[in-house]
């Protein structure tokens, strides 16, 4: 009788319910609000649902030594979680978006390409401020990355310039790229007049093969040459980009774009969620953390849209940007152009701003890419 | 002149290529030796012998089984390093220590030659030609003192030989005080972080331009040439080309575009096809922005009188 009460006092021990503390409860509840906000709201529902549930399984109360958590070596957690942790998986999703996006709009209208440039000055200007805060220059980097509204290149940088933090870095990255119409749309409404809103841009003129085709390989040299340090995102967003226009690899663009991103989006969403593990999250680094993401995406919108209402100045009427289409140079693809469409389409219903959004937008993902680069370079 | 233009980038390549080293044994450095006389350090058979260390100046591990040590230049393969050992993996930016007793069969990280003041330390790859890495031991080299390559900055990675006799610092990665981080060196450099930001915007504004003037130009070139079109420059898409032309108006590839953004499936892509296939027939009529719908066309499939069974007449 007295063994049979020891094994169930011993099994009561190995329970969740024994180990939990309140850090795993209120870890366990952001999770749950993650995946309602994915399914009720659709807020990035292919990213916040796994990793609302990675948070989760990652918070499960668990007696240790059981080999089974993801940051005990060897684990099958573990295992998928190396992807995260040495940087694999980001620029498989890369290879993915490089095989779904047109950059049509952008090889149309390069002059868009510098919005793209300046709306990463979030960045930087939430690198400047995690440094005030008190970060080292490797952690206020990988801070700052998230002003780049890249949830793979935010995690690729932060896997190398500050692991520790990743998990917080990258769950604050996607929470606020699934809020870009939150964010930007009232700095946008602040930082514009009624008759900038109601500008028209030039229908922008067609692309041929040839360019689509010769834009990944030119794109590729310029960008790796300049910033050798970006090479694993860059690389496979270009390439990704030349299996999609090339015309002759169909299959291989369709795997890209297809099931091995869908495959990665759910590995990298599972193990980020995962790695927020209360004791290593639930810190006033990581409340700091949200504090200048947030502030990141401001800095990046407030930036894109001041940066166009500055070009305008020297542009003649008729060839002058619409500034709504500033805030599409952070790399939220295409969420952050819908944003641009949506604002346009409230000052003028038959002003469509979309096809030109796209052009920053995806100069904003290969400005991020770049930025990373350089932050690697300077901070590795 | 195309030959000539094509067997300049064909030299260019080939030199390249030479210089191109890839994460393998190439990329290993013999950083430190010291010999017997005065060794710092016992082996596992406690016994006091020189040692030679090597290092991985890669950001990759390299597998060194199968290379092989040597003094003598004459005979490359004197003292050849077991394939049957999986210690001979060396991580990224590591160093293993190897003791010269003059037995190679005392173990895996045992030489089969000891070293002697004034010879020369090869390391020769696992074709047993290649010579990988050489360190010569001064004749002159002080009791207790080992010779050792730095490297000048372990960014570059480019090792050279301390001139003066060093302190022995086996298992130790040569020059830790250039092994500083590019972070703790801007903490230092840098503290409020003006100068990186100031740096990286210029780089990333002058990346992006770099690319508008490439494209401007290379726009123009494919105009200039005609693209594909034909010999014809590409065509400004006006808001009423469109229909029944081949062209798309804008605001339908923008529903195009939004709604492949939404779904992505093979459905969908059939859709759309019949969609811009009935648009670009002239079958649609778009009197909502970002929504095309299809006017229904009578034809023998969907024409309720011919579903209906005749009566005789």
């Amino acid at each position: 009788m007295n063994q049979i009460i020891s094994s169930l006092q011993q099994f009561w021990q190995f329970t969740g319910f024994c180990n939990m503390t309140m850090g795993h409860i209120i870890m366990i509840a952001i999770g749950i609000v993650f995946i309602t906000l994915a399914i009720k709201k659709e807020w990035e529902p292919l990213l916040l649902v796994p990793i609302g549930f990675g948070m989760i399984i990652g918070n499960i109360p668990m007696f240790p030594g059981l080999n089974i958590g993801v940051y005990e070596d060897g684990s099958v957690l573990n295992i998928l979680y190396q992807g995260v942790r040495q940087g694999w998986y980001p620029p498989l999703i890369f290879l993915g978006i490089g095989a779904m996006t047109d950059f049509s709009a952008l090889i149309s209208q390069p002059r868009l390409i510098l919005i793209g440039a300046a709306a990463q000055m979030g960045i930087f200007g939430a690198y400047l401020l995690a440094l005030a805060l008190g970060f080292a220059p490797n952690e206020a980097g990988a801070i700052g990355i998230i002003g780049g509204a890249d949830g793979p290149t935010a995690i690729f940088l932060s896997s190398k310039l500050a692991p520790d933090l990743m998990g917080a870095i990258a769950v604050s990255a996607y929470s606020y790229m699934a809020l870009v119409p939150v964010i930007q749309k009232p700095i946008m409404h602040l930082l514009t007049t009624k008759k900038e809103r109601l500008i028209r841009m030039p229908a922008p003129r067609a692309v041929s093969q040839k360019e689509k085709i010769v834009f990944p390989i030119v794109g590729f040299l310029t960008t790796a040459f300049i910033v050798p340090s970006g090479l694993p995102l860059l690389g496979m967003l270009f390439f990704g980009n030349l299996l999609k226009e090339s015309g002759v690899t169909r299959r291989l663009a369709e795997t890209a774009r297809g099931p091995l991103v869908d495959v990665i989006t759910i590995l990298i969403g599972v193990t980020v969620g995962c790695s927020t593990q209360a004791d290593k999250f639930l810190t006033v680094n990581s409340v700091k953390i949200f504090l200048l993401g947030l502030l990141s995406f401001v800095i990046a919108t407030t930036c894109g849209v001041l940066f166009v209402k500055f070009i305008n100045l020297f542009l003649k009427e008729g060839h002058k940007i619409n500034p709504l289409i500033g805030n599409a140079g952070v790399s939220a693809v295409p969420d952050s152009a819908r944003v641009s469409e949506m604002a346009g389409r409230e000052a003028d219903p038959t002003n469509h701003l979309l096809m030109h959004a796209m052009g920053p937008n995806v100069a904003g993902v290969i400005g991020s890419a770049v930025a990373a680069g350089i932050l690697l370079g300077f901070l590795g | 002149m195309r030959k000539v233009i094509l067997t300049m980038f064909l030299a260019i390549l080939s030199g390249l290529s030479f210089n191109t080293a890839a994460q393998n044994v190439s990329d290993l450095v013999i950083s430190e030796i010291m010999p017997a006389s005065g060794s710092s350090i016992l082996d596992d058979y406690g016994r006091r012998n020189g040692w030679i260390e090597i290092y991985n100046k890669s950001q990759g591990t390299v597998n060194y089984a199968g290379c092989f040590f040597t003094d003598d230049r004459n005979n490359l393969k004197k003292s050849p390093i077991t394939k049957s050992d999986a210690r001979t993996k060396l991580g990224p930016r590591q160093v293993a220590v190897f003791y010269a007793g003059g037995d190679g069969s005392d173990g895996t990280f045992y030489t089969g030659f000891t070293l002697r003041a004034g010879s020369t330390v090869y390391l020769v790859s696992n074709d047993g030609r290649t010579i990988i890495d050489s360190l010569a031991i001064p004749a002159d080299l002080p009791y207790g003192k080992s010779v050792m390559k730095v490297a000048a900055d372990i960014r570059q990675q480019e090792f050279k030989v301390v001139d003066e006799p060093a302190d022995p610092s086996p298992m130790i990665v040569n020059g830790s005080g250039n092994t500083e981080s590019g972070s703790a060196k801007l903490a230092k450099e840098d503290p409020y972080g003006f100068v990186l930001t100031v740096v990286s915007i210029g780089v990333v504004f002058c990346a992006l331009l770099v690319l508008w003037q490439l494209f401007a130009l290379l726009g123009k070139m494919m105009n200039r040439n005609g693209g594909n079109n034909g010999g014809k420059p590409a065509k400004k898409v006006s808001k009423k080309a469109g229909k029944g032309s081949g062209n798309i108006d804008p605001e339908v590839a923008a529903a195009i575009s939004m709604a492949i953004a939404q779904e992505l499936g093979g459905e969908t892509y059939a859709a759309i096809a019949t969609a811009m296939h009935l648009y670009l027939d002239d079958s649609v009529h778009d009197n909502e922005s970002f929504v095309i719908t299809i006017k229904q066309k009578p034809s023998q499939w969907n024409s309720r009188g011919r579903g209906f069974r005749q009566l005789p007449k």
